[in-house]
């Protein structure tokens, strides 16, 4: 479903990805691992399209998207949340939703109509919320809800453009040990054929939800396997206790 | 999103009536104000749409007034089209090349996205000053009014064309406030609170903001057409961006992104104008302070501030009353 091929990517003399080849399949879910710095956020933009690589391919569902803006891209069925929350807050959770949602369906552009009273939005809307277990907000401003609701609804913004595939960066970021239990079984709940990459701190969750493990540091892949293989890994434990050295 | 408050629909419903009473009771020179008051008041309109829920500040809306009001004359005077035509013709005209000014515009952001309209702006202003064609610098003349005797009305009386000018801002409103509550309008307010976001979910929003721009330009076409038929006459300087400048000013100074203020600030500036030349011929430094005490009060602008005052109490006390009352419950002997 989703595939990178030696994906390079350098700022001025700092190399963030190097060569970094991976293949997702449909329903996989696959959890990205590694230190801060070890160029997780920067693969996630170039997925998306917010960056482009300097060399290298990426393949959403066997096309070539590596050239394509961030809105084909999620035409195509690639959905991202991001690790800050970047919802529009003057609005309400329902009406975070619609917008999403109206874009997928093709009311977000029309003129006349209120897109969020069509029924295909509203259907969209609905489902979602009771995804990620939103229904009791709907009508409250995103302004006056928890964090926790908040990092809820930036999933389901996402969700609302019915992806093929969705990049979750950090979704548990900021949330104590109880939000993020109950994000364990949000993302259990999610449809299996929906093929989810996700950047994630909480080795917990990491090994409950993961099909398949990717470690980056330095930009380059230094792991890529199974949660059990990634668990008992010594390579994981120095990375991340800071003895790992960048050859 | 733009949303009707109580407070809003009070302010609205006495703008209306404002603008009926001085339009039935008013003289020659009371109506000449109010002309040009709804006027401006739908070049505001236009501009809020973009400005106040798009975050698109444009220093262009002037000389689109100005490109809709030479529009009309030249396919009306130069053409020999009728002035319905001509209005239609003024209208399109301004909306194209609004749309593209917004496309080309719609990459950039902030004091560029300001600059770069400005010199759109200029550019207009410039050609229309040099070209002969339009008169140069002498402008145009002999522009006729809409002719809609067969409709029993008689545009060449200054009332009628108040209260004309008085329904077609109606209208202007009506539909301003549809397109800010369509799927298009809804997708404006969420690329001004993140560009990022709304790409990310699918949306081409350089064509979001160009549509929009679009349609505000065909608002200001038809503020400039109108403008036309009111004075019978115009000179480029009706797209000097001193003209934008001012709409802007307007707009902040009556409160952006609330459709309602923009038009009290219409009123405020046409009638403090008028009041204070005929006192000083320093009226805009009064004008200036008053901007400047209200950008420094925080307050968005007048009907910001009246808003922040007692919006929140009048919904609070309306709520308390539609609120359905408890029943008691009949206690058991």
């Amino acid at each position: 479903m989703l595939e990178t091929r030696n994906l390079d990517k350098s700022f001025g003399a700092v190399h963030v990805t190097r060569d970094v080849s991976f293949r997702l399949e449909k329903g996989e879910r696959r959890v990205i691992l590694g230190p801060n710095g070890a160029g997780k956020t920067t693969l996630f933009n170039l997925l998306a399209g917010e960056l482009i690589p300097d060399s290298g391919a990426i393949m959403l569902a066997g096309e070539d998207v590596t050239s394509l803006p961030v809105a084909s891209r999620a035409r195509r069925g690639l959905s991202r949340s991001y690790q800050k929350n970047t919802l529009f807050d003057g609005l309400s959770v329902e009406e975070n939703l619609g917008l999403a949602a109206s874009i997928h369906t093709g009311f977000g552009t029309r003129l006349w109509g209120d897109s969020l009273s069509r029924p295909e939005v509203r259907e969209i809307v609905e489902d979602v919320a009771a995804q990620v277990n939103l229904q009791p907000y709907l009508h409250a401003r995103v302004s006056e809800v928890s964090y926790g609701v908040r990092r809820q609804l930036e999933v389901g913004v996402a969700l609302a453009t019915r992806p093929r595939v969705l990049l979750m960066d950090e979704p548990t970021s900021g949330v104590g040990p109880e939000m993020a239990g109950a994000f364990h079984a949000l993302l259990a709940g999610l449809p299996r054929d929906l093929t989810i990459l996700i950047i994630e701190h909480d080795m917990d969750l990491a090994f409950e939800v993961a099909d398949s493990i990717t470690v980056l540091n330095y930009g380059e892949v230094v792991f890529d396997g199974a949660p059990e293989t990634a668990r008992g890994s010594d390579l994981l434990k120095e990375i991340y206790l800071g003895s790992w050295e960048h050859a | 999103m733009f949303r009707h408050t109580p407070l809003r629909y009070i302010a609205l419903a006495l703008l209306a009536a404002g603008a009926l009473f001085q339009a039935a009771t008013a003289g020659y020179f009371g109506l000449e104000i109010l002309i040009e008051i709804l006027i401006l008041a739908m070049l505001v309109l236009a501009l809020d749409m973009v400005a106040g829920f798009g975050g698109m500040v444009s220093l262009c809306h002037g000389a689109l007034m100005g490109v809709g009001a030479y529009a009309f004359a030249t396919f009306g005077g130069i053409l020999g089209l009728t002035p319905l035509v001509s209005l239609v013709g003024a209208i399109a005209l301004t909306g194209a090349t609004a749309w593209v000014i917004g496309a080309v515009c719609a990459r950039s952001h902030g004091i560029y996205f300001i600059m770069a309209t400005l010199a759109f702006g200029q550019m207009a202003y410039s050609y229309v000053f040099q070209t002969p064609f339009f008169g140069g610098d002498d402008g145009m003349g002999g522009i006729e009014r809409l002719d809609l005797t067969a409709l029993g009305i008689d545009l060449t009386d200054s009332r009628s064309f108040a209260l004309f000018c008085l329904g077609v801002l109606g209208l202007v409103y009506l539909a301003t406030v549809a397109v800010l509550r369509s799927g298009l309008g809804r997708s404006l307010t969420g690329v001004m609170h993140s560009e990022q976001r709304m790409r990310a979910l699918g949306l081409t929003v350089w064509r979001v903001k160009a549509d929009v721009f679009g349609l505000s330009g065909m608002i200001a076409g038809l503020a400039g057409a109108l403008s036309a038929m009111h004075i019978m006459y115009i000179s480029p300087g009706l797209l000097d961006w001193t003209v934008s400048g001012e709409a802007l000013v307007v707009v902040i100074l009556g409160g952006l992104g609330t459709l309602v203020g923009p038009m009290i600030g219409a009123v405020a500036l046409v009638v403090l104008k008028h009041e204070l030349s005929a006192i000083t011929p320093y009226w805009h430094l009064v004008v200036g302070l008053l901007l400047i005490g209200v950008v420094m009060s925080r307050a968005n602008g007048i009907f910001g501030w009246i808003e922040a005052q007692i919006g929140a109490r009048l919904d609070k006390r309306l709520n308390d009353i539609t609120r359905p009352q408890p029943t008691e419950e009949p206690r058991d002997a």
